[in-house]
């Protein structure tokens, strides 16, 4: 009989018990889905590289024989090693795509992954184990034959099998971010295939035990001058820009679903014990007729204990099923996998049972508070509190105010804890929308910052390792451009040690450094300035002294910071070409830049960018960035709704019998519907201006955990602000509309008669 | 007729604050087995007080309560609940139905807490409602929600029906038909009935008055020949 009192009381509850419902189900399938997906990316990544058994490090030398081999091996802590020959080659078509060779011994270590074909032979001479991407996208089948050409040689060889490399999870030229499998690739080989008897191993996989860094030393301790190069995996430009980008969305999904789930489940646990507090002279009652508090209790955990284990469970299941499938689309445009799997956590099984536990806790507790008091006193309805003048009513003007702000200014003292809850729930909305639109501005002042407040040029053209000086400096004269150059460093301080970039400027107005505010700040020849973020993460500052070295060779060169920059995408030096020769570096240019858009080909470029392609594939590279955006403001925004519309509702029930009251003195329902209304506004402008802070702190800690490379200062744009302001607005008030209706309907005798 | 009930030196203080309210002061009486008995008293004189004490539903301050012989101000919270639920029929000046079951469910709702087979059909007919068995409570006018209380609380064959005020909501006519209908329990099924009201003129009907006044004892009446409910001029 309990039961069929419960599937009443729900059944005339059905909005409360329903957004029950929807916050458990909304706040954990946000949290696993958003979950879901960068878990995914982790699991499938992970077991890619170890079904697939990806190298630890790669050592790479110019001629890697027995000896080498012999003594990397009694390093200790190698445990398994491969050579290969790994030499850029040129397809025979029409674009000459660039095909990266690997010449191996015996593919134990970052096998090549075989998706249809027959397995990598390495007694097969004949053929060729190539990139499923470029052969997609050049639409070619086992058993074509492809030519390859490279420094003198020309291998004309059968496609044996097509398929993936752990190496090469992420591949793209240095001209372009954004991968174009029609212009790039990879092949396998067996070391048989190379045209000569003696293959020239350049590089060793090695396998070991240990650390990176230990292994590292030890390298460099035995082996120093043997080698020119160790990379370890997190090194590894694959495995590293699929990192960033797993730790980017990483960053998404733990902290704004995190929030989001807090928000859920505490509106959800104040509306529970609300309603089971709306229920407390049936408790009575049905103490009074003798039944146990055992059964009573029970009966009232099962409120919302179902629905919130239902909501649970079909968010555990529904989130993660389809939240991730909206990101990798997009994703696998960009990195290769093979396969794009979402994965649960159990982190999502312990949150959905926390979920479930608090809602169990919360109706124990309320039910419990009601046990506490004297039978006799619960069949009755609870007494008013006493409401004293406080301060405020004491004031002069309080008898100058008009009934309705008198009115709610009663109402809320009287009735703190709903006041309370309605005013945090909606800090909550709008700290969640604040954080979603202030990733949306992020972003785009990210590439207002980076394209056009730092970069002045059309177009950069990539010089050719090959090119000498003088036809660099030919290039430069004929297109009026610039000589920059980059280069990947590594900076230490203290205890910090740190990967980032270092750009030499040779005085161009092309690319100029700015500070945080977007302000040009100009860094003389003889100064060394490091950024923003860099500076934080080294915990150094102007004045200090660092040590840093270029990548791929290991003369370290200590320098004094002069000067701080701030830069959106990359954090490093930026110094001038005499201070870099100064220091005993060589001066190298990687790249031209200019005003002019340049089409001609020149021998000592590799690669012409415009400004265009590289705002377009800076696009395509935030797609999946872009998405999650909108997808948080989306939730963030039904939550709101949900949120408000329970808040509103259980207000009302709380003061139907006032509204009742009031309505039988007289007034008419647009009055009482403003004087509703006029509390909502209230509270939700509280509640809006102290969300701002909150959202804003939630952002700043978003853009913090973005990666190591991104800089963006949390800020939200006036319009978003405006544009939450009005989404939070117009949700309140289009709630109490709702309830106006509930006004017109009320029925005086029926809300009055009996103390029930 | 035995003595089933007995109030010995029965105190009961409320504490709110410094506040120190004296509701029962050394009360003591005796209710024998099917008794009729009215408690009158002015509104705030301690007859609900009393009342809930009988049927445990608060506890007293010092003194004993016996019932059955057994001390029910020595009783554990869930000894309580099962002497409620055994021994004790509520029924409250406001029904305190459960709004979202029918009248039969009210009364069936008793299956779930006592081990007697009830007849919902049966006990509501013998309060003239089965007519209304599939209504709500909202639906019945205030007599017949009052008859589905009683036969709520007379559906588990409790030792005593406790009845507070219960036709203070209603009018005269119809509380007539409710006091007749108490009385009739009390005479055919040998069940004691405790009523608390202020209305002095049932005092005729009764076989044992009590009054009370600031939360002693005033007078204790017995009624050689109670009057029928349906006899008393009101």
């Amino acid at each position: 009989m309990l039961k069929k009192k419960m599937l009443r009381d729900i059944r005339k509850h059905k909005t409360q018990f329903l957004s029950i419902f929807l916050m458990a189900f909304l706040g954990v399938f946000v949290f696993a889905g958003v979950g879901g997906e960068s878990v995914g990316l982790e699991v499938n990544s992970d077991r890619y590289y170890e079904d697939t058994n990806l190298a630890d490090g790669w050592i790479y030398s110019n001629y890697i024989n027995d000896l080498f081999l012999y003594q990397v091996d009694i390093l200790g802590a190698t445990t398994q090693m491969e050579r290969q020959l790994v030499v850029d080659s040129v397809a025979d078509f029409s674009n000459d795509p660039e095909i990266t060779l690997h010449f191996v011994e015996n593919n134990t270590i970052s096998k090549f992954y075989l998706v249809e074909g027959e397995p990598l032979d390495i007694n097969d001479k004949e053929g060729v184990w190539l990139d499923k991407s470029f052969a997609d996208a050049k639409g070619l089948k086992v058993g074509d034959r492809i030519t390859f050409k490279f420094e003198n040689y020309t291998l004309e060889k059968q496609i044996r099998g097509i398929g993936y490399s752990p190496e090469y999870v992420y591949h793209a030229s240095k001209s372009s971010v954004v991968p174009d499998f029609s212009k790039l690739g990879f092949a396998y080989m067996s070391y048989k295939a190379f045209p000569e008897d003696t293959v020239p191993y350049n590089v060793l996989n090695v396998k070991f035990d240990g650390t990176p860094e230990n292994y590292n030393d030890l390298l460099s301790y035995h082996m120093d001058g043997y080698y020119n190069s160790f990379v370890e995996r997190s090194e590894h430009t694959s495995v590293s820009q699929f990192s960033e980008e797993m730790d980017q969305h990483q960053m998404m999904a733990g902290i704004f679903p995190v929030v989001f789930i807090l928000i859920a489940m505490l509106i959800l646990l104040t509306t529970m014990t609300r309603i089971i507090a709306h229920q407390r002279t049936q408790i009575g009652i049905l103490k009074a007729c003798g039944f146990t508090d055992r059964s009573i209790m029970l009966h009232y955990i099962s409120y919302g204990f179902w629905l919130v284990l239902i909501g649970s469970i079909l968010g555990l299941i529904i989130g993660p099923m389809t939240l991730p499938k909206l990101f990798y689309p997009t994703m696998s445009s960009t990195y290769i996998l093979p396969s794009w799997e979402p994965a649960w956590s159990l982190d999502f099984v312990y949150v959905a049972i926390a979920m479930v536990l608090m809602s169990v806790l919360v109706s124990y507790y309320a039910v419990k508070s009601i046990f506490n008091e004297n039978p006799a006193d619960t069949i009755r309805p609870k007494v008013p509190k006493v409401s004293s003048s406080g301060f405020v009513e004491k004031l002069g003007f309080f008898r100058h105010l008009s009934f309705n702000a008198r009115w709610n200014y009663r109402d809320a003292k009287r009735n703190k804890f709903r006041a309370l809850m309605t005013i945090i729930g909606v800090i909550g909305c709008t700290a969640l929308l604040v954080s979603a639109f202030g990733m949306y501005d992020g972003m785009n002042d990210l590439k207002e910052w980076e394209f056009n407040q730092i970069n002045h040029y059309d177009s950069k053209l990539v010089i050719d390792d090959e090119a000498s000086t003088s036809e660099i400096d030919d290039v430069a004269d004929e297109v009026n451009g610039d000589k920059i150059m980059e280069s990947a460093i590594e900076i230490e301080s203290g205890t910090a040690k740190k990967s980032g970039s270092l750009l030499v400027l040779n005085h161009t107005d092309l690319v100029t450094p700015t500070d945080y505010d977007w302000n040009r700040i100009d860094i003389k020849d003889d100064e060394v300035s490091v950024s923003r973020k860099m500076a934080d993460m080294l915990g150094v500052d102007v004045g200090d002294t660092v040590k840093w070295h270029i990548m791929g060779s290991d003369k370290w060169i200590k320098t004094k910071i002069d000067k701080i920059h701030a830069d959106p995408t990359s954090q490093g030096f930026i110094m001038s070409a005499d201070r870099l020769e100064y220091l005993d570096l060589n001066y190298t240019p990687t790249s031209i830049v200019t005003t002019e858009h340049v089409d001609k080909n020149y021998t000592a470029i590799k690669t012409a960018n415009s400004m265009k392609d590289m705002t377009s594939s800076w696009d395509e590279l935030t797609e999946a960035m872009w998405l999650l955006i909108y997808i948080l403001i989306f939730f963030a925004s039904l939550l709101a709704v949900v949120v408000l519309y329970n808040l509103g509702l259980l207000s009302f029930t709380e003061i139907e019998r006032e509204i009742a009251t009031l309505k039988v003195l007289g007034f008419k329902t647009g009055a009482l519907r403003k004087l509703l209304l006029t509390q909502n506004l209230w509270f939700t402008t509280i509640g809006f201006i102290l969300g701002i802070p909150v959202g804003y702190y939630i952002l700043k800690i978003m853009w913090e955990s973005s990666g190591d490379s991104f800089y963006v200062l949390p800020s939200i744009s006036l319009t978003n602000l405006a544009i939450t302001a009005v989404i939070t607005f117009s949700l309140s008030i289009l709630v109490n509309l709702m309830f106006s209706r509930k006004i017109k309907k009320l029925d005086m005798v029926e809300s009055l008669k009996g103390v029930e | 007729m035995s003595t089933i009930i007995e109030f010995k030196n029965v105190d009961k203080v409320y504490k709110s604050g410094d506040h120190i309210l004296k509701a029962m002061d050394s009360v003591n009486f005796t209710i024998d087995e099917g008794e009729f008995v009215v408690i009158l008293g002015p509104s705030g004189a301690g007859k609900s007080t009393l009342l809930n004490l009988l049927g445990g539903l608060d506890t007293v301050t010092s003194g004993e309560i016996i019932v059955n012989g057994n001390h029910v101000e020595e009783f554990s919270d869930n000894q309580l609940t099962s002497y409620r639920a055994k021994n004790v029929g509520f029924i409250f000046q406001f029904y305190n139905l459960i709004p979202n079951l029918t009248a039969l469910e009210n009364v069936e709702l008793m299956k779930d807490i006592v081990d007697v087979d009830i007849d919902g059909l049966a006990v509501l007919d013998s309060v003239g409602l089965s007519d209304h068995a599939s209504q709500f409570p909202a639906q019945l006018s205030g007599g017949e929600q009052q008859r589905v209380s009683i036969a709520r609380a007379v559906a588990k064959r409790p030792t005593m029906l406790l009845c507070d005020e219960p036709t203070g909501a209603l009018d005269s006519k119809t509380g007539v038909l409710i006091l007749n209908l108490l009385q009739d329990m009390s005479n055919n099924m040998n069940t004691t009935v405790v009523i608390v009201t202020h209305n002095a003129i049932l005092a005729e009907a009764a076989d044992k008055v009590i009054r009370i006044k600031n939360g002693q004892i005033e007078s204790i009446v017995l009624n050689e020949n109670p009057k029928k409910v349906a006899d008393l001029e009101w």
